[in-house]
């Protein structure tokens, strides 16, 4: 008699569904990733123990690079009209072509005079720019213009004003952006920095550990 | 041999010959899949990571009204004063002649040292970063008031006397 015979269930899995989604999933990624825009500047903040996060929306940032040169960017959202409230300020005479290229650049470390050219230098020529910085001398303070500027265009919103500083930058230099501060009214800053790990058996250290556990209590 | 016939494929094959086996189109896709995920693992990291942090600074007014400016207690105030090649030059009370000097390694004992020995309500730390500090050493410096939880400091900068002796000592002792 004969017996029917057992079918051997193959080991082989099919592996190409779960290729589809490892791509699928690549791609997604890959496409919604935000990369960090090109600098014109290297900065390397120092690292402090703060865990919030860099606010990224209305965001004035005012970045001083080693050399103790001070560059400005903004936030897509506000630029527009700083731009346009210091060119009524200063009387500039700009057009609508003038205002496109702006909101291309990326950031502005160039006295107001030379402004208007430096942002229609195309962005991969830009790179190689040996830019001077903006003035933030006690008888040419731009910085403070720009700052006011700031301030007056982005009234009724809740502008988030950064430092970014490079480890090596001088203290002086950073005393003479906060003093542009100051003389603005504003007196609340984030300082741009790296995460850093709380060092173990210190006060914060004990207190964050508290609250991480009666938070998950 | 399977092999040999695929090689000799032409070849007119008698009626004893066995059949060339067919070679299957199915291609393995296991490592693709691992590099896939590989790829999709090592994005995840490196987009979460990107983000800085911020820490909150806030600067008082300037003033020059004698009654908006705030008084410190002489028995609870620390001066640190941030000099060149990371050098910090300290002094307690109103008493800049017995200045010492630490590093950013020691910094964080003498604040604790100071903290246990003063009633909290007077602990007062003056930060006083010179002209050769970098902002590192600011940053550093704020970043130990946090750490110790110190509830009242202040950033000011040096007065020229202090400036002078600084500059002085550091002259004597050859720091860069």
């Amino acid at each position: 008699m004969g017996r029917a015979k057992v079918k051997r269930g193959s080991t082989h899995v099919d592996m190409t569904a779960m290729c589809d989604v490892a791509f699928l999933l690549l791609t997604f990624f890959i496409l919604t990733a935000q990369f960090k825009p090109s600098e014109a500047v290297e900065i390397a903040p120092p690292s402090s123990v703060s865990n919030k996060h860099a606010p990224q929306k209305d965001a004035f940032t005012v970045s001083i690079d080693k050399d103790n040169r001070v560059f400005i960017n903004m936030t897509d959202e506000i630029k527009g009209d700083v731009f346009d409230e210091l060119a009524s300020e200063r009387n500039f005479k700009v057009t609508p072509d003038d205002k496109k290229y702006f909101m291309m650049a990326g950031y502005v470390g160039v006295p107001l005079n030379q402004l208007l050219q430096y942002i229609r230098i195309p962005s991969e020529k830009a790179k190689n720019v040996q830019m001077p910085g903006v003035p933030d001398d006690s008888t040419n303070n731009e910085l403070q213009a720009w700052i006011n500027a700031a301030v007056t265009a982005g009234q009724g919103k809740k502008l988030n004003f950064l430092i970014k500083a490079d480890n090596a930058t001088k203290y002086p230099a950073f005393g003479k952006v906060i003093a542009a501060f100051k003389k603005n009214d504003i007196y609340k800053y984030n300082l741009v920095t790296n995460a850093e790990d709380v060092p173990k058996g210190t006060v914060l250290y004990d207190e964050n550990l508290k609250a991480q556990q009666s938070g998950k209590k | 041999m399977a092999e040999m016939e695929v090689k000799s494929g032409g070849a007119k094959k008698g009626p004893g010959v066995k059949k060339g086996k067919k070679l299957s189109t199915r291609v393995d896709l296991t490592p693709m899949v691992d590099l896939g995920f590989l790829l999709i693992t090592f994005f995840i990291f490196t987009t979460t990571i990107a983000q800085s942090t911020a820490m909150n600074l806030n600067m008082p007014k300037d003033t020059d009204k004698p009654d908006e400016i705030n008084k410190v207690k002489e028995s609870g105030s620390l001066t640190l004063m941030l000099g060149k090649s990371n050098v910090i030059y300290y002094y307690f009370a109103n008493d800049p002649a017995k200045m010492q000097t630490t590093n950013y390694k020691d910094l964080r004992n003498l604040i604790l040292d100071k903290k246990k020995s003063t009633p909290a309500d007077d602990l007062f730390i003056i930060i006083k970063p010179d002209k050769d500090a970098t902002y590192k050493n600011a940053v550093d410096v704020l970043d130990e008031m946090t750490i110790n939880d110190i509830p009242r400091y202040a950033m000011v900068d040096p007065t020229a006397d202090e400036y002078n002796k600084i500059q002085q000592t550091e002259k004597a002792s050859g720091v860069q």
